[in-house]
C-alpha cells in the first residue's frame, strides 16, 4: 500500500513538472468596507498607457489635485497593453477589479460592459453634455440599449506617416497633399514605385506578426479602394468585400511593400524611425510628438529626416480613419459609496474646469467642445504639432472595434495577412478568415 | 542473527517516528496539494466544461469530452501539436548528444579549464530568457540583423528568419538548444567524473578501445543522469513558451501547444468556453509528456 502511495506521489510530482506556472497578476486588493465618507474614500484606478496617463509623476500630480478638492484618495496602477487585459481578466475572475479603469470602448463597452461588469454611466450625461460631446465618440461608448459604459475623455485618429526627405529625394513628394494630408490610391502606388526605384526593396511593410498596431493594416487596406471592416450595424465582419481583396492584391504585387510576419506595429515604427522604411502605417499624434518613443526631436527620424503624418490613401479622396477613443469606466463592485465617489472622479476629470489637465495628460484631443463652461476647442493652441494634426480629426471613420468577437477577428486578420504573404490564394483565404471572425461574432 | 531494527521497535516509538516524519513533510505536502495537485484536478475537471472563468460562466457547464473532440478537429491545435513534437524530437536528442560530447571532452581537463567551459555553457541558463531572446531577435532581424548583414555582405539575399515559416521554427529550436545545453553539461561532467576509474583501467588492460570503454563502462554508469536529462529536457521542450511569446507570438508556423493554451485562455476571451478548451489542451499536453517520459523510463530501465 505504502509503495503504491509512494508511486502515486512520485507520479504526481513528475506530472507537476508539466504544470504551467503563470505568474499571478499583481492586483490591487479589494476595496475596504462601504459606508465611508468621501473624505475617507479610497478608489483604485487602473490605467492603460494613454499618453502621459501611463506616467506616474504626471498622474500623481492630477491625483493630488483631485484629493485636495474632494478628499478622495485614488490609488493608481499602471497597466501595459501587453498584459493589461490579462490582469483585468484575472481581477474579474478573482472579483477584485479596480473601481475605475481608463481605456477604450472595445474593452469597456464591447467586452467588460457587455458581460455586465461595468456601471451604466448614462445618468451622468445630461442634454448639455450630449451636445458638447462628439456624437461618434458618444455612440462608441453607448450600447444598443442605451447604456453608457465609458465616459469619453479624449480621442484621436490613427494615421500613417511618410519620410518627407526621402519622398523629396525620390521625387515622390508631388503625390502628397500636405495641406489636407490626403492622397489618392493611384498616387500612393506611384510614390511607392518612385521610392523603390530610389531606395530599393524595403519601402514599407504590411506587418502581420501579431495584433500589435493592426489598426494600421486594417485602415490601409480598407481605405485603398473603399472597403469596410464591418457592416455599419457592427454585427458582422465584411473584410471579404471585393474592394478589400483588390487592395490586398495590389499591395502584395507592389515592389517595395513586404508582407512581413516577423514584425508588428512597434517594430514597423522602429524601422521607420531608423530610416529603413520610408512609410509607416502605424502612426498617431503621440508618435508624431515623440517618434518611436525615443525622446528625440519631434517629427524627425533618428537621422533628422522630416516625418509627415498623412491620412491613408483613398480612391475617392474621402479617407476614413480609425479612431481611438479613451475614457473612464467604473467596475460594478457593488459598493454604492465607491461608485458614487468614482463618478465624482469622472466628473472632475472629464467634465469640469480640470478636464483641460486630464486631456493634456492624455496627449490626445478632447471629445467635447466644452466642459462646464470651459472651452476645450483650443486646448492645444500652444502646441503647433497638435494643432496641425487636428486636420485629420474630420476624417474619423466608424468606430467598429465594438463589434462582437473582436479578439478573434483581430487574430483572424493578422493570420490571414500572414497566409497571404506566404503565398496562399487571396480570395479564398480572405473569405476563410472573414468567416472565422463572423463565427465568433454570432 | 540479529533481528531487524523495525521488529524490535515498540509500536509507540514507531508511531512517534511516523508522526515526526509526517510533521516534517506537512508544510511541503500542503503546498504540493494546494498548488500542484488541486490545480491539476481543477484543470482536468475544467477541460470537461465550457468555462470562461468570468461571471456566470466562471466554471461553465459540463460538456463531457466535447472539448477533446473539438481539439481533434482544430487545425490550429494540430499545427501547434506538430510544431511542439518537432521541437521535442529535434531538440532533446541534439541537447543530450551535444552536452555528452562536450562533457566528455572537458571532464578530464584541469580544474580551471573545466570551470571555464562550464561557465561558458551555463551562462545562457543563468542569463534572463528575456535578455537572451532580445539579443537573438536583434541578430535575426530582417532589416538590420547580424545574420542578414553578413549575407548581404556576401552578396546574398537576406532571409526573413522569424517571418518565414521555412526558417522560423528552426530559429526557435536553435535558441532553445543554446539555452538548454548548460545544465546537462554540468550534470554530465559531474557524472563522468564519478565513473569508477578502476573499471575503466580494467577494461583498458583487457584491450578495450575508447568506444568500447565508453559504451560498456561509462554509459551504463551515467544512465541515471542521462535519464534525468532526457526527462527534464523533454518537459522543457514541450513547455517552450517564452521564446515563442517574445520572438514570434506564434506566427510564421511557430505556434506551440503551450503558447496556444495561453493564447486561447487569456487572449481569446470573447470566444465562448475558451478557458475549458484551453484546459483540455493542457490535459492533452500533460498526457503527451507523461507518455513520453514513461517510454524514456522504460527504455532506460531495459538498458
Amino acid at each position: 500500500m505504502k509503495r503504491r502511495i509512494a508511486l502515486m506521489m512520485a507520479g504526481l510530482m513528475t506530472l507537476s513538472l508539466t504544470a504551467c506556472g503563470t505568474k499571478p497578476a499583481d492586483n490591487t486588493p479589494p476595496a475596504a468596507d462601504s459606508g465611508q465618507s468621501k473624505q475617507d474614500t479610497e478608489l483604485s484606478l487602473w490605467t492603460y498607457p494613454v499618453g502621459q496617463w501611463g506616467d506616474q509623476a504626471t498622474v500623481d500630480k492630477l491625483m493630488a489635485d483631485f484629493k485636495a478638492e474632494t478628499g478622495i484618495t485614488v490609488n493608481v496602477e499602471y497597466l501595459a497593453y501587453k498584459d493589461g487585459d490579462d490582469k483585468i481578466n484575472t481581477a474579474i475572475t478573482a472579483k477584485n477589479t479596480p473601481d475605475l479603469v481608463l481605456e477604450g470602448p472595445e474593452r469597456l463597452v464591447a467586452n467588460w460592459g457587455a458581460k455586465g461588469y461595468m456601471v451604466d454611466l448614462s445618468d451622468m450625461l445630461d442634454e448639455e453634455d450630449k451636445q458638447e460631446i462628439m456624437p461618434e465618440a458618444l455612440a462608441a461608448c453607448t450600447t444598443e440599449d442605451g447604456k453608457v459604459y465609458e465616459y469619453p475623455l479624449v480621442m484621436t485618429a490613427h494615421s500613417m506617416a511618410v519620410n518627407l526627405d526621402a519622398f523629396k529625394e525620390a521625387g515622390a513628394d508631388q503625390y502628397l497633399d500636405l495641406e489636407t494630408r490626403t492622397w489618392t490610391t493611384e498616387n500612393f502606388f506611384k510614390a511607392v514605385s518612385a521610392l523603390e526605384a530610389k531606395f530599393g526593396k524595403n519601402i514599407a511593410a504590411v506587418y502581420c506578426g501579431g495584433q500589435g498596431g493592426d489598426q494600421g493594416t486594417r485602415a490601409l487596406i480598407n481605405n485603398l479602394y473603399g472597403g469596410t471592416f464591418t457592416n455599419p450595424e457592427h454585427s458582422a465582419y465584411t473584410w471579404d468585400q471585393p474592394e478589400n481583396v483588390q487592395a490586398i492584391t495590389e499591395l502584395l504585387g507592389t515592389k517595395g511593400i513586404n508582407f512581413d510576419a516577423a514584425i508588428v506595429g512597434g517594430d514597423e515604427i522602429a524601422n521607420f524611425y531608423k530610416g529603413i522604411f520610408k512609410m509607416a502605417f502605424c502612426w498617431n499624434i503621440q508618435q508624431q510628438l515623440n517618434p518611436n518613443n525615443a525622446n528625440g526631436e519631434p517629427g524627425k527620424t533618428v537621422n533628422g529626416e522630416e516625418i509627415a503624418f498623412m491620412a491613408f490613401p483613398t480612391a475617392s479622396g474621402d479617407p476614413k480613419l480609425q479612431g481611438g477613443i479613451w475614457g473612464f469606466g467604473i467596475f460594478d463592485n457593488g459598493d454604492a459609496a465607491k461608485i458614487e465617489a468614482a463618478k465624482t472622479f469622472i466628473k472632475y476629470m472629464a467634465d469640469s474646469a480640470h478636464t483641460v489637465d486630464a486631456v493634456k495628460t492624455a496627449t490626445f484631443f478632447p471629445v467635447r467642445s466644452a466642459a462646464e463652461g470651459t472651452d476645450l476647442t483650443n486646448v492645444w493652441s500652444d502646441n503647433p504639432i497638435m494643432g496641425d494634426y487636428q486636420v485629420l480629426m474630420p476624417y474619423l471613420g466608424d468606430y467598429y472595434q465594438v463589434t462582437k468577437g473582436w479578439s478573434q477577428a483581430r487574430t483572424s486578420w493578422w493570420t490571414m495577412l500572414q497566409k497571404i504573404g506566404q503565398g496562399a490564394d487571396i480570395t479564398s483565404t480572405v473569405k476563410t478568415y472573414n468567416d472565422e471572425a463572423n463565427a465568433a461574432a454570432k | 542473527m540479529a533481528k531487524p531494527q523495525k521488529q524490535i521497535m515498540s509500536r509507540g516509538i514507531q508511531r512517534h517516528e511516523d508522526i515526526s516524519g509526517y510533521s516534517f513533510m506537512l508544510p511541503s505536502l500542503i503546498f504540493f496539494i494546494g498548488f500542484v495537485v488541486a490545480p491539476m484536478i481543477i484543470c482536468i475537471l475544467m477541460s470537461l466544461t465550457d468555462a470562461n472563468m468570468q461571471g456566470n460562466a466562471l466554471l461553465g457547464n459540463f460538456i463531457g469530452l466535447e472539448n477533446f473532440i473539438r481539439l481533434g478537429q482544430d487545425p490550429v491545435f494540430r499545427e501547434a501539436l506538430w510544431n511542439t513534437f518537432l521541437i521535442v524530437i529535434v531538440s532533446v536528442p541534439a541537447t543530450c548528444i551535444f552536452s555528452l560530447w562536450v562533457s566528455s571532452r572537458i571532464y578530464q581537463m584541469n580544474s580551471f579549464s573545466r570551470s571555464f567551459y562550464r561557465i561558458v555553457f551555463y551562462l545562457p541558463v543563468v542569463t534572463g530568457s528575456v535578455a537572451v531572446t532580445a539579443v537573438w531577435k536583434w541578430m535575426f532581424d530582417n532589416y538590420s540583423g547580424v545574420f542578414n548583414t553578413i549575407l548581404n555582405g556576401m552578396g546574398a539575399e537576406g532571409i526573413n528568419w522569424l517571418g518565414d515559416p521555412r526558417y522560423a521554427l528552426w530559429c526557435i529550436i536553435l535558441i532553445l538548444f543554446t539555452t538548454s545545453v548548460g545544465q546537462p553539461i554540468v550534470l554530465y561532467v559531474s557524472a563522468l567524473g564519478n565513473v569508477d576509474k578502476s573499471l575503466i583501467e580494467a577494461a583498458e588492460v583487457d584491450g578495450a578501445n575508447n568506444f568500447q570503454v565508453f559504451w560498456s563502462v561509462k554509459w551504463p554508469q551515467i544512465m541515471p543522469t542521462t535519464l534525468y536529462i532526457l526527462v527534464i529536457t523533454t518537459i522543457n521542450s514541450f513547455q517552450c513558451f517564452a521564446l515563442i511569446q517574445l520572438l514570434t507570438q506564434g506566427s510564421s508556423g511557430t505556434n506551440t501547444v503551450m503558447y496556444h493554451i495561453y493564447y486561447t485562455a487569456f487572449k481569446l476571451t470573447e470566444v465562448n468556453g475558451h478557458f475549458g478548451y484551453a484546459n483540455a489542451m493542457g490535459v492533452v499536453l500533460a498526457i503527451a509528456i507523461g507518455v513520453l517520459s514513461a517510454i524514456q523510463f522504460k527504455l532506460a530501465k531495459e538498458k
